[in-house]
């Protein structure tokens, strides 16, 4: 059973599904339920996301049933019925998703057989009430009606076609320059990718998405219940990666992909090569500055288990810094724990980090607290410092409270616009020490 | 002004939740046409009883309900319901940080629980999770106090709150509120401010002790101090949609009169609102917000109030310190400040209304800061085209009866962008002006605006008219963003659409 949240980094299901149906091209969300929800949750991602906007028909523009204290009592289908029909004159859209609320699922009504009835007008349907649990959940719903009702069967595979799930659009702020990104390096090594939310996706393409030879899920949070049902109904496997951030996270992640799909070792390894020539021939120019005036810092990395790793790699590996506490907020099952533990052995740092998993967001103060010698006023203290904070916008006050400096990456991101940037591969490496090293000069 | 909350009453506190705008006082939420049309509506009853075939996303009162309480200092808010309820505040921290800061106020985390709750306790209940919560919330934080608001799932499954709220309240330190604002009671979210407002009323307002001085006289002398004090003070009710620069501009246009103004009660802490009876008169800025409170605030303090209209623009400031300075016999004091103060903007204005002379204006909001700044730009010699209003019930009747242009379009909806996209595509406005959530879209369809309220702006008073009309006259000095958006970037409503009529989207409700 799920217990209460201090601060959660979250919405619910139904957030999860519509900041996912944001993320699709022209697609467009019909939601059955109090009047209020669609355009709060739409609007939790357009504030939180970096900004990321309420997107083609989010926010107010929701279309909604509207259901209010006489529909708890007598049913809210013909109003989901008649909404459905007005929606399909009024807006203009590719696909049309009925995701559902509390409301309407608690008094029992059917929302999936109503919009069943509109099939033949590229309307679609599933159950996200915010009960079902958080972002993820919503996430799957929607990913995993795409495959049950959009994605065509496709018996003859294409063998170097890739699927990308678990980056769930919003609740990553940075999801479409990290897709992008992905995309990139892939196709650099050959594969073409899928991924359902990058740059020039259609309803179209996603429906041809059943060719696709391998899936690659990105979290084991979001994403593996899709997997699971694509590999059921389409017959494709699925590998579990971490989302490759920086030189030694992309070249694990693409030297993995080669060996998934027998690439040609000789390509992978000039992509490998070509690509950290060109990420060290940008690094160089903060060379001087950072060894000048000492830019190493004792990372604290608070973020879910998307995040947390990769980040904690890349700090570590890739920038050297000393990862000193890793909190990750959004793994529950011990034996996952333990799995997600183990991720860490890979660090190459002298120092490794202490690793909690911790929901409350107001806990990670203490746990800072704790895992150092407290100062006793003592003549001579060994500080917990220079530090840095890469956290959630929630962090901000704890990187305040202990001195560290701050960045936010993973949700919820308010204090930064994100456009068009992401950290994963080799370009958002570079990206990620912008921003870092950003955050130190900027009193200058 | 009495006839406003004529046959209105404030006796609720016997029950968990106040009653919904739709019984309290009733209201329109759906409605295009003509100003004319929907004051015949609202008289005849008619306004009340339309509704939609399509409708779009608005508002939950229970967002403006956590709006209102989740400003105080030092609470904790436990929002017992699943984790999409309130998940904005993920996104909302800085705004509150921000706010503080401006007002001077102690930065302070602003700390909220989700209760969490999953499919399990949709079955069993969630009332043993919310008291843990209460009870971590308690040693964690030791707030004053501790603030729930609940979403519809235990609305719909029966949670007793209220049970959980007695049996605790001897037990912890923190006073318990409890608020009451599930989402699908009230299409009206301006039911959330009530409801915000009876927690507040029947679980903060505790007035503090006076204890007797052993001197003697000490105690009467300063009795009397007190009572001369209270006798020239004013609360001033703010709202969510208040800059501090409002608040200092009122304050200052009080003061002028001679009187001590307070600011209530957004980011007071629990000690002021205690103090919250110590006034001979409560002044609300908009009726939407506060009735509720100021009507109570009679019954229980017998405090008057005043409930009238909204200090935007020249004339509704005059009238706004007109009203409060004939309740204190002010009346010349009043007429020296208006006409110095209004002489000293129109020179001012003069020339900003050059560059606004004849253009059209577009106005959409809540009722009374629409029609009060629509008044404001039309005496600026711009030509008001529309306004939306997200509802409209008896605290504008008198200003639509008084608009000069009968004829006008109003629609009536919260959100409902599509019909009032149509609508703007006919009327092609030169600037709009609107809500929150509002502008983005109208940005997309090409039309210069500028948002109704903000935290950085100043509205409100001599000073906001001023601002107002220099805003609008900077929005106009490049208009290209809106020009490159609207060119580049589509809306999802269909072509056919925009040729429909937008009021053959209303229809009589099925059930009231």
């Amino acid at each position: 059973m799920a217990e209460f949240i201090e601060r959660a980094k979250f919405s619910c299901a139904l957030g999860g599904a519509l900041t996912t149906i944001a993320g699709l091209p022209r697609a467009v969300p019909i939601v059955h339920a109090s009047g209020g929800c669609a355009a709060a949750l739409s609007n939790t991602y357009n504030l939180a996301s970096g900004y990321r906007g309420t997107g083609y028909c989010g926010g107010t523009m929701i279309p909604t049933t509207n259901i209010s204290e006489n529909n708890i009592v007598f049913g809210g289908e013909d109003r989901l019925k008649e909404q459905i029909e007005h929606s399909l004159e009024i807006l203009d859209a590719d696909l049309y998703i009925v995701v559902t609320g509390c409301q309407v699922e608690i008094i029992g009504d059917d929302a999936v057989s109503v919009s069943r009835q509109f099939r033949d007008k590229k309307v679609v349907g599933t159950n996200t009430p915010g009960f079902l649990g958080n972002t993820f959940k919503g996430y799957d719903s929607v990913v995993k009606l795409l495959i049950k009702e959009v994605i065509k069967q496709a018996p003859q595979k294409e063998e170097k076609t890739v699927n990308i799930l678990g980056i769930v659009p919003g609740h990553d702020v940075f999801y479409r320059g990290n897709l992008d990104e992905i995309k990139r390096l892939l196709n650099l090594a050959g594969v073409k990718a899928n991924t359902f939310f990058g740059t020039d996706e259609s309803i179209d393409a996603i429906s041809e998405y059943g060719k696709a030879s391998l899936n690659i899920v990105f979290s084991e949070q979001a994403g593996i219940e899709s997997a699971e049902l694509l590999k059921e109904i389409h017959n494709i496997p699925y590998v579990l990666a971490d989302i490759p951030v920086g030189p030694s996270g992309t070249e694990e992640f693409l030297r993995r992909i080669g060996r998934e799909l027998l690439l040609d070792k000789e390509v992978v390894f000039r992509v490998i090569e070509d690509e950290k020539r060109i990420y060290y021939s940008y690094l160089e120019r903060i060379v001087d500055i950072y060894s000048d005036i000492d830019f190493q810092r004792y990372a604290i990395v608070a973020a879910d288990s998307y995040y947390a790793y990769a980040l904690t790699r890349f700090l570590a590996n890739d920038l050297g810094w000393i990862p000193h506490l890793t909190a990750i907020h959004d793994i529950y099952d011990e034996e996952a724990r333990k799995l997600y533990l183990k991720k860490f052995d890979t660090l190459t740092s002298e120092t490794k980090p202490e690793i909690i998993f911790e929901e409350h967001a107001g806990s990670i103060l203490k746990e800072v607290r704790k895992s150092w010698p407290y100062n006793q006023n003592q003549k001579y203290y060994d500080a917990l410092g220079p530090a840095f904070v890469v956290g959630s916008g929630i962090e901000r006050s704890l990187a305040e409270t202990i001195g560290a400096g701050f960045l936010a990456v993973s949700f919820p991101v308010s204090n930064r616009v994100v456009l068009s940037k992401g950290y994963a591969g080799y370009r958002g490496g570079l990206t990620l020490v912008e921003d870092l090293i950003t955050q130190l000069v900027a009193a200058r | 002004m009495g006839n406003f909350v004529e046959g209105l009453t404030y006796n609720f506190l016997g029950a968990g939740a106040p009653p919904t705008r739709e019984e309290r006082i009733g209201a329109c939420h759906a409605f295009c046409g003509s100003c004319r049309q929907l004051s015949e509506n609202i008289k005849s009853g008619c306004a009340n009883l339309s509704d939609r075939k399509f409708s779009q996303s608005g508002g939950c009162q229970l967002m403006l309900a956590v709006g209102i309480v989740s400003s105080l200092s030092n609470v904790v808010m436990i929002i017992h319901s699943p984790l999409g309820c309130c998940s904005g505040f993920v996104g909302s921290g800085g705004l509150r940080k921000t706010m503080r800061a401006s007002k001077g106020k102690k930065d302070e985390d602003f700390v909220w629980l989700h209760t969490n709750l999953d499919e399990l306790d949709v079955v069993q209940g969630g009332i043993d999770k919310l008291k843990r919560a209460i009870l971590y919330a308690e040693k964690e934080y030791h707030p004053e106090a501790i603030i729930i608001a609940n979403g519809c799932v235990p609305g719909i499954i029966g949670d007793d709150i209220d049970s959980l709220v007695t049996e605790l309240s001897d037990t912890i330190s923190a006073k318990i509120v409890p608020v009451h604002c599930e989402g699908f009671k009230s299409k009206y979210v301006a039911s959330g401010y009530d409801s915000a407002y009876h927690g507040v009323l029947k679980h903060l307002l505790n007035p503090a002790e006076i204890y007797d001085n052993i001197l003697p006289r000490a105690s009467e002398d300063r009795d009397d101090k007190e009572r001369n004090r209270i006798s020239r003070t004013i609360n001033i009710f703010n709202v969510g949609s208040n800059s501090f620069g409002d608040e200092a501009e009122l304050s200052r246009l009080v003061s002028a009169l001679g009187l001590i103004p307070k600011v209530l009660p957004l980011h007071a802490s629990l000690d002021e609102l205690a103090h919250i009876g110590e006034a001979a008169l409560n002044v609300s800025i908009c009726a939407t917000h506060d009735d509720y409170l100021l009507g109570h605030l009679k019954e229980r303090f017998g405090t008057e109030y005043l409930i009238d209209t909204l200090p935007i623009g020249i004339r509704n400031t005059n009238q706004w310190i007109r009203l409060i300075a004939e309740r204190f016999h002010l009346e010349d004091e009043a007429e020296r400040l208006i006409t110095l103060e209004t002489k000293q903007l129109q020179e001012a204005l003069e020339p900003l209304k050059a560059a606004l002379k004849g253009k059209k204006i577009f106005v959409g909001g809540g009722e009374t800061r629409i029609l009060t700044t629509a008044e404001f730009f039309y005496s600026l010699g711009m030509e008001l085209v529309g306004v939306k209003a997200h509802n409209v019930d008896r605290f504008v009747e008198n200003i639509l009866d008084d608009m000069e242009n009968q004829e006008l379009v109003i629609e009536v909806a919260a959100g409902q962008p599509a019909e009032e996209l149509n609508i703007l595509n006919r009327l092609k406005p030169d600037i709009y002006i609107g809500h929150l959530n509002a502008n983005g879209w109208v940005s997309k369809l090409g039309i210069p605006n500028f948002p109704l309220f903000g935290q950085q702006l100043n509205f409100m008073g001599y000073s906001g008219a001023f601002e107002l009309a220099r805003k609008a006259v900077k929005i106009l000095k490049n208009t290209n963003f809106v020009k490159n958006v609207s060119a580049n970037v589509k809306l999802p409503l269909s072509d056919e659409w925009f040729l429909r009529d937008p009021k053959d989207n209303i229809k009589e409700a099925a059930i009231y």
